[in-house]
Order: C-alpha cells, then sequence, then structure tokens
C-alpha cells in the first residue's frame, strides 16, 4: 500500500515536472519544425565560410555607409514690395489766392507696418486775389501768365487704427487711417518758401498692390508777397491712387 | 513686379476656374448615371469628384508655385498665425499647423504673404517666418531690421533739415554701403533764405569709425554742382551753377527698427566763376531708414 502511494506520487511529480518544464518555458521550448534542425546547420557552415572568406579578404569592418542624398533646394529670391507709386487729384486753397484743382505725384517708402517716408511734387494754378477781381485787368503782383505754384515735401508718416472695410456680403479691403508730417518747399510768384505739412489721410486696398488715398494736407510757409511777413495756411484735400511694387 | 503679381492673381483665378469646372464636369460625369445609382452612392461619387477636383487644384498650384518659382517653407511650430494684413492689427483668420507647407509670394515691410497648400492666402509675420524651415531641413533666414541690420545694411534714405549759411535747408539723400564703414551717397538739397535761394547736388564718400557702436561718428567728402536761382545782393546773376566741394564730420544714432538719426556740419566751398570762391556753412539733421 505504501510502495504503491509511493509510486503514484512519484509518477505524479514526474508528470507535474514535465508539465512545468514544458508548460512554464513558453515557446521557446516548442521548437517548429522540429525538423528543420538540417537547416540552421547549412546556415551556421555559409556563415562560417563567409567568415573565412572575409578573414582572408583582410575586409574592412562594414559600417553603415548613408547613400542619403540631401535634397539641393533652389531659393528663390521674395519679391519685397514696400514701395508706394502713384498720382492724386485734388483742391489745393493758396491763402488770398483762392481755391484751385491741385496734382502732383508721391511716392512711399514703408519702412515697417508702422512708419512710412512720403515724397509728394505737385502743382496749382494760383487763383485771383480779391484786388484783381475788383480791379480786373490789373496785376499787381507782376504774376503775368507765371500763375502757376509748385512744391514739394518730404514727410514721415504713421499708420494707426489698421483695419478692414466691408463692401456687401463678400469683399472686405485692407484699411488704415495715417498722420503724417514734414518739410518741403513751395514756389510761386518767382520765390520759394520753405514749408512744413501736416495732414491726415485714410488708405484702402482693394487688391495688395493697389491703393486708394482721401488725405487731407495742411502747407504752412511763411509768406510776404503782400509786403507784411505772415504766416499763411493752405490746405489741400485730395484722392490719390497708388500701386505697390 | 506688379506683373508678376497681377500673373500670379490671374494664374490663380484660372486655376479657381479650372478646379470648379473640373470639379462640375466631374460631379455630372458621375451624375449621368443617376437613375441607376441609389443616391447614397450618388453623393460617394460627388464627394469622390471634388476631392479629386481638390486633390488636382493642389496639384497645378503645385505645379505653379514652382514655375513661379516661390520658396516653400515648412511649419516647425505647432502652428503658423495667418492675418488678413501685413500688420498687428489686422485679424487672425487662418492657422497653419506643424509640417504643413506654405509658398511665399512676397514680403511687405515685416510681413511675408503667403499661400497655403489648400490655396489660402494670408500674411505672417517675419519673427513667427524665422522659425520656418525650409524643404532641406534648414532654417529659412531672413533679413530683420534690427542692430545688426544697422551695422550692415545695403541702402539707405534719409530727409533732413538745417541750416545752410542763415537759409533753411531742406535734404534728401540715399547711400549705398560698399562695407560697414565705407558708403557713398547722392544728395540732393534745397536751400530757402531770404537772402539767397538755389538747390545743391552732390555725390560723396562717408567713412563711418564704429559701425557696430549705437552713436557712431563719420567723417565725409564730396563735391557736385550748386545752383543759385535767386540772390538779393547779386541780382543779376549770369553764371548761376557752380561747382561745389565739401567735407564734414557727423555722428548717427540708431533708434529701432530700420531707423537711425542722422547729423552733420559741412564746410563746403563753391568754385564761383568770380574771382573770389565762397565757403558756406552748414549743418543738418534728420532721420533715415536702412533696407
Amino acid at each position: 500500500m505504501e510502495s504503491r502511494s509511493r509510486v503514484l506520487f512519484l509518477t505524479r511529480s514526474v508528470a507535474i515536472a514535465a508539465l512545468a518544464c514544458f508548460g512554464l518555458s513558453g515557446c521557446a521550448a516548442l521548437k517548429w519544425p522540429w525538423w528543420g534542425k538540417k537547416a540552421d546547420d547549412a546556415d551556421q557552415v555559409i556563415t562560417a565560410e563567409q567568415a573565412e572568406v572575409d578573414d582572408a579578404l583582410d575586409a574592412p569592418p562594414r559600417v553603415i555607409d548613408p547613400e542619403v542624398e540631401r535634397r539641393e533646394i533652389k531659393r528663390p529670391k521674395i519679391d519685397t514690395e514696400n514701395w508706394e507709386v502713384g498720382g492724386y487729384y485734388g483742391f489745393l486753397s493758396v491763402e488770398d489766392f483762392g481755391t484751385n484743382p491741385s496734382y502732383g505725384v508721391k511716392a512711399a517708402y514703408h519702412v515697417t507696418e508702422d512708419f512710412f517716408f512720403e515724397a509728394n511734387v505737385g502743382r496749382t494754378k494760383l487763383g485771383l486775389t480779391s484786388f484783381e477781381l475788383l480791379n480786373p485787368g490789373s496785376d499787381p503782383l507782376n504774376l503775368g501768365n507765371e500763375r502757376r505754384l509748385t512744391y514739394y515735401s518730404l514727410s514721415f508718416g504713421y499708420n494707426f487704427l489698421p483695419g478692414e472695410v466691408f463692401i456687401g456680403r463678400n469683399l472686405a479691403m485692407n484699411s488704415a487711417f495715417y498722420v503724417m508730417g514734414g518739410v518741403g518747399s513751395t514756389k510761386f510768384a518767382q520765390d520759394q518758401k520753405f514749408t512744413l505739412n501736416f495732414g491726415a489721410g485714410y488708405r484702402v486696398l482693394p487688391t495688395d498692390w493697389l491703393t486708394v488715398h482721401i488725405d487731407v494736407q495742411d502747407r504752412v510757409f511763411e509768406s510776404d508777397i503782400f509786403g507784411t511777413n505772415k504766416l499763411t495756411n493752405n490746405l489741400e484735400a485730395r484722392l490719390g491712387v497708388t500701386v505697390f511694387f | 513686379m506688379l506683373s508678376v503679381t497681377t500673373r500670379a492673381a490671374l494664374a490663380a483665378a484660372l486655376l479657381v476656374a479650372v478646379a470648379v469646372g473640373s470639379a462640375v464636369t466631374r460631379a455630372q460625369d458621375a451624375a449621368t448615371p443617376a437613375s441607376v445609382l441609389t443616391p447614397k452612392q450618388q453623393a460617394r461619387a460627388e464627394k469622390q469628384a471634388l476631392k479629386q477636383a481638390s486633390r488636382d487644384a493642389r496639384n497645378e498650384r503645385r505645379a505653379d508655385a514652382e514655375r513661379e518659382e516661390l520658396l516653400q517653407v515648412f511649419v516647425a511650430e505647432p502652428f503658423l498665425e495667418l492675418r488678413t494684413g501685413p500688420g498687428r492689427g489686422y485679424p487672425v483668420t487662418h492657422v497653419v499647423i506643424r509640417d504643413e507647407s506654405v509658398d511665399v509670394l512676397f514680403r511687405r515691410t515685416d510681413y511675408f504673404k503667403v499661400r497655403t497648400d489648400n490655396g489660402i492666402e494670408g500674411w505672417a509675420n517675419a519673427r513667427d517666418m524665422m522659425r520656418t524651415l525650409l524643404a532641406d531641413g534648414s532654417r529659412f533666414t531672413l533679413d530683420l531690421g534690427d542692430r545688426a541690420g544697422y551695422q550692415t545694411h545695403r541702402w539707405e534714405l534719409g530727409a533732413m533739415v538745417g541750416d545752410f549759411d542763415g537759409a533753411n535747408l531742406v535734404s534728401t539723400f540715399g547711400a549705398f554701403s560698399i562695407n560697414d564703414n565705407l558708403k557713398v551717397e547722392i544728395s540732393g538739397s534745397q536751400y530757402i533764405g531770404d537772402q539767397r535761394s538755389g538747390y545743391m547736388i552732390e555725390a560723396g564718400a562717408i567713412h563711418v569709425f564704429a559701425p557696430e557702436w549705437r552713436l557712431s561718428p563719420y567723417i565725409t567728402i564730396g563735391g557736385g554742382l550748386f545752383r543759385v536761382d535767386k540772390d538779393a545782393q547779386r541780382p543779376n546773376l549770369v553764371d548761376r551753377t557752380d561747382q561745389s566741394a565739401y567735407a564734414g564730420i557727423g555722428a548717427r544714432f540708431y533708434l529701432t527698427r530700420r531707423f537711425f538719426l542722422r547729423g552733420e556740419y559741412k564746410e563746403r566751398v563753391i568754385f564761383t566763376s568770380r574771382n573770389d570762391n565762397e565757403e558756406l556753412r552748414e549743418w543738418k539733421v534728420g532721420l533715415a531708414f536702412f533696407f
């Protein structure tokens, strides 16, 4: 009885040990296909032969050779569009000479999103003074046919209130208000006058390169054309169109 | 450059037209056997046609961009903001996410007009653009108006006012930098006084001693033409245009961004056709920018 139970225990323990070996070792214990041992041997033989050949050739150690070609890219020059050039038409009121149509050209360089420089050259015709109106045919200032006034100004401007204007449902255009001031000269009646100018305007851009301006400038200069020195304010309102390039 | 912009706009319009046209024809092609297709199948076909059309349009845009030789940059930050206009006041309407690319159309001040793969256009700030990558993985570099630019740049433009022998002086100049120290300049000035008025057109050279300093002194020499329009003391002046030569000292002071102040004093000799040459003094200050 005793020996029988021992036998039983032993057989069980052997079985458990066998199961444990088989089960716990996982799949690694199963080499599948188990008949493929010969192929492995063949591989080993080949690698051994290869190693012998390599040794024989005394080849340098193999390193990974990165045959990756870096993509060559062209770097096209980026176009800068800071210049703005165009013309304007408006009215200039010259003190004592009435208000007359004026026209001119302007060029601006936008240095930053906020600041720009602008140069203006414009021209208008002088109207009749009160004296000339009251005494038709008189020419007390000896102007003759030289009733032309030419001015230029070099200004510095500041864009403020940038934004968009909406026309209808589908159209939005960029816009900005700006103030500007500068120095220049005004020439009329055979004399040059040092001129200060300041003003404000509104700019709308229907496209990225086209702008429409409405602005008002005051051109201030000292005039002694009537005998006494006096500071004159000459207001100009104008509508301009410019293009960026 | 206008023409390129116009061409780009026209090309874009054409592409859109082609894309819409092809989408419509495709949709029609797909819709012809509508009687045999169930509504679901029809919807799927239309969707595919639209997808194909947008793919075609994208490919054409890409081809177009390559033809135009636009620079392509890749977003390396989480996203790139696109605004409606070139300024911080314009609203952000789009973002381009990381690894997507944009084509750079042109630049205005410190903003770049870019176009995404989907054809959406907007303005990206230069500082954001500096964080994008080129197709070869290198950083997109650009000329930013800053202190380094003040030291090394190509062009300068500015306007100055001052005094010329008792007359008001208005002057404008443009200068080209040969190197950081040496510049050549062309200037046009007008003097307007009670006694005398006229103008000067001159060319000269400027040597800046320490361009890396914020306040950098310089010397200048040059010469040109001196024109007298009005001279109260010599009303019957015959020869009104003479040659002039000058030497001067000055200083430039970097303000911010692309701006600097410039002030100078000049001694000028006018080689008149009279017996004696004239020596006239001039000082002026002004504002200028570089680019």
